[in-house]
């Protein structure tokens, strides 16, 4: 995991997402009704996407270790429903921000969002289940379970296609999209699949170290998830006249873009801590550092 | 030597419903537990004729689907209890069989909740279908079998969890709620007599299959994770 | 470890608590999956070696609101065994009355034993597993075990008993396997642990 090329990675990355969120932030063309709020578009659609993604693998990982009992499949497996979570989380906040402005309402129950709800709470409880599960058992119980969230995707994406629902349709490639709006979007998906990939990796690395430190047979606490605060006061203080005011429209853009990335944030530095964590008990076992 | 999974499927059934006969626990617990919710649901909303039928769908699947998910807590708690399990495990007998044997006990069991159920929720919100009346029937029979097979299912996975009674509910309800939406929209178009409650039923059947089939492919693997 | 039975001997497992015995018999019953390596009974894999095998517990692992037939009849069908008369053969060898309708929660621990031993046996299995059977049992009904279980090896089955009263099977037994943390530290042809 500390392999030179992770480190390349990394460095191409943080390089990617830089560019990505000047792109968005400031080259794309503010949109005609919404201004700056929109711009929330640029971090939304592609936090989805690189969570689908990672669902994906989860489920392809889940079965891989259904068939062949892989420790590698599981350590796969865990990481990418984890982060996937994490984007997942991020979409759920982001959207809302939006939401508010857009319809004025943080939530509405349609197709679109309840079936992106109920998509999160299934992996959520995916990782519930590997926390409150026997050891021994764990694997392949969350193993099975993914089986059973990974049908729901289809029906998450065609509730979209399928129901009325408030959510803007899909428009990449649609000439509804302006051209410089997809070409801003589609470097920031880039930026943010292989920002999804790489914590991922980090987190694999991480519970492919727990499995050596279990295989010791040490009992180890793992750390809950820590809890995101949103300045959702400001947001509660919002009179509609005001509303459509160019500055609001900013604010609305600065407050999603805090909040997502403090979401980001916070998540990689949990990881750090349970990696230290661990290097201090693998220390302490003799373990050697891989 | 004779193994077939729906004769032993059949035979559990049979067992089950022996000794569900001589305790009475579920059932008993259920029924209280479904006209509870009518009670308090009542209470709670007072609704006219014409916002009952709206909401028929919504409360009366609220209510069995908590009772569902007592039964199946219940129902496995009764393996559990002489570690019966194990038992099985060590037989020849194919754990598809316990499965669907599990399976349909608990669908005959909650069937004759809804059966008794049924006339206290007309009787209490006054309720009358404008709709098609079979295709309550349907909706019923696809809508109890989604729950009962995922729910049955579930509650073989918790067993090996630290909070058996909570799990059950944390990870039937994400999975059962595209199902539970199709069921409380069918049965309210069937009261209201809105629309059409095909494509509801349409969907229902086919999460039923997927289910169901997803379900007897993995319960060998849960049952003998260890 | 690297553990060789042969067939129509009867072994009895000790240890101090936490060795592992009961686990090593629930990863020859098929129960438990070993971390790493591989059981294979007759030559065939455990999950395939389930109809030539018999297993008991500690606890009865039987229904208490049926009666012994009742409970017989149901476990006799996940064998494939259809008639009674394998299953009432069972119960009059353990010492029981096929004809008794009480359920067994009303049984003493003893009989639930036996039953469960019944359980174990109407197959009529090559291998049984036998995991601390004695525990909690009157002195009758555990002669009557050891008396049968007697009989058994000497019809050619092999028996792997995990127990930690010796008692009457001190004299039957033919080995007796050693367990410390895990891994098996002795093997012998008497009771006396001489490391």
């Amino acid at each position: 995991m500390k392999s030179p090329f992770f480190y390349l990675l990394l460095v191409v990355n943080v390089v990617l997402l830089g560019w990505g969120t000047y792109q968005a932030l400031v080259v794309a063309p503010p949109e005609i009704t919404m201004g700056d709020a929109q711009r929330i578009f640029y971090y939304h659609v592609p936090a989805a996407t690189a969570a689908s993604i990672l669902f994906g693998i989860n489920f392809l990982a889940s079965v891989w270790y259904l068939v062949s009992r892989n420790a590698v499949a599981d350590a796969l497996a865990v990481a990418c429903a984890e982060v996937g979570v994490v984007f997942f989380g991020v979409v759920l906040v982001s959207g809302p921000i939006w939401a508010r402005y857009a319809w004025g309402t943080f939530w509405v129950w349609d197709a679109r969002l309840t079936t992106s709800l109920i998509l999160w709470l299934l992996y959520v409880s995916y990782l519930v289940l590997r926390n409150s599960s026997e050891s021994g058992s764990t694997s392949v119980l969350a193993a099975s379970l993914a089986v059973f969230a990974a049908m729901d995707m289809p029906i998450v994406y065609m509730a979209n296609r399928w129901f009325p629902t408030q959510h803007p349709q899909p428009m990449i490639g649609t000439p509804n999209l302006d051209h410089n709006m997809q070409t801003v979007l589609l470097w920031n998906m880039a930026a943010f699949c292989m920002f999804g990939v790489m914590i991922s990796w980090f987190r694999y690395g991480i519970e492919r170290t727990k499995q050596k430190i279990d295989q010791l047979h040490i009992q180890k606490a793992t750390a809950g998830s820590p809890a995101m605060a949103l300045p959702a006061l400001l947001l509660f203080q919002m009179d509609d006249k005001l509303l459509r005011e160019k500055a609001v429209q900013h604010q609305y853009m600065v407050i999603g873009y805090v909040a997502v990335w403090t979401i980001y944030i916070g998540y990689l530095l949990f990881l750090l801590v349970k990696l230290q964590k661990m290097k201090r008990e693998a220390a302490s076992l003799g373990l050697k550092e891989n | 030597m004779n193994l077939s999974v729906t004769k032993l499927a059949a035979l559990n059934v049979r067992k089950d419903l022996r000794l569900e006969w001589r305790s009475r626990d579920v059932l008993n617990s259920m029924l209280f537990f479904a006209l509870l919710v009518v009670v308090i649901f009542s209470f709670a909303f007072a609704p006219t004729r014409e916002e009952s039928r709206r909401l028929s769908g919504g409360l009366i699947w609220t209510a069995f689907l908590f009772s569902t998910t007592m039964a199946l807590n219940q129902s496995w708690a009764r393996e559990l209890r002489n570690g019966v399990l194990d038992a099985y495990r060590v037989a020849p007998a194919p754990a598809e069989s316990l499965f669907l044997g599990k399976c349909l006990g608990n669908f005959l069991l909650v069937l004759i909740l809804e059966c008794l159920m049924a006339p206290l929720f007309v009787l209490f919100y006054n309720l009358t279908a404008v709709g098609a009346y079979w295709q309550l029937i349907v909706i019923c029979l696809l809508g109890t079998w989604a729950l009962v097979v995922n729910g049955t299912f579930f509650a073989a996975m918790s067993i090996r969890t630290r909070n058996r009674e909570l799990m059950l509910p944390l990870l039937l309800l994400p999975v059962s709620i595209p199902a539970v939406t199709a069921m409380v929209t069918a049965t309210s178009n069937v009261f209201t007599g809105d629309s059409s409650a095909l494509v509801q039923i349409k969907f229902l059947a086919v999460f039923c299959v997927v289910y169901t089939t997803i379900s007897v492919l993995l319960f060998d693997t849960v049952l003998n994770a260890e | 470890m690297n553990l060789d039975l042969q067939p129509g001997r009867f072994y009895v497992l000790r240890g101090e608590n936490g060795a592992g015995k009961s686990t090593l018999l629930r990863m020859i019953a098929g129960l438990s999956a070993p971390t790493s390596g591989s059981i294979l009974i007759f030559g065939r894999k455990t999950r395939e070696a389930r109809d030539r095998m018999g297993y008991m517990a500690h606890v009865p692992l039987l229904y208490d609101e049926l009666s012994g037939m009742e409970n017989l009849r149901f476990f006799a069908s996940l064998y494939g065994i259809e008639s009674d008369a394998p299953l009432a053969e069972a119960m009059r060898r353990v010492g029981l009355d096929p004809e008794l309708t009480r359920r067994i929660g009303q049984y003493s621990q003893g009989m639930r034993q036996r039953l469960s031993l019944a359980r174990a046996i109407f197959h009529k299995p090559q291998l049984l597993l036998l995991d601390e059977p004695f525990s909690n049992v009157d002195p009758d009904s555990a002669a009557q075990i050891a008396g049968l279980l007697g009989e058994m090896r000497t019809a050619g089955n092999t028996i792997l008993l995990v127990t930690h009263q010796l008692g009457l099977l001190a004299k039957m037994a033919d080995e007796f396997l050693y367990l410390s943390a895990g891994a098996m530290i002795e093997r012998s042809l008497t009771p006396q642990v001489t490391a």
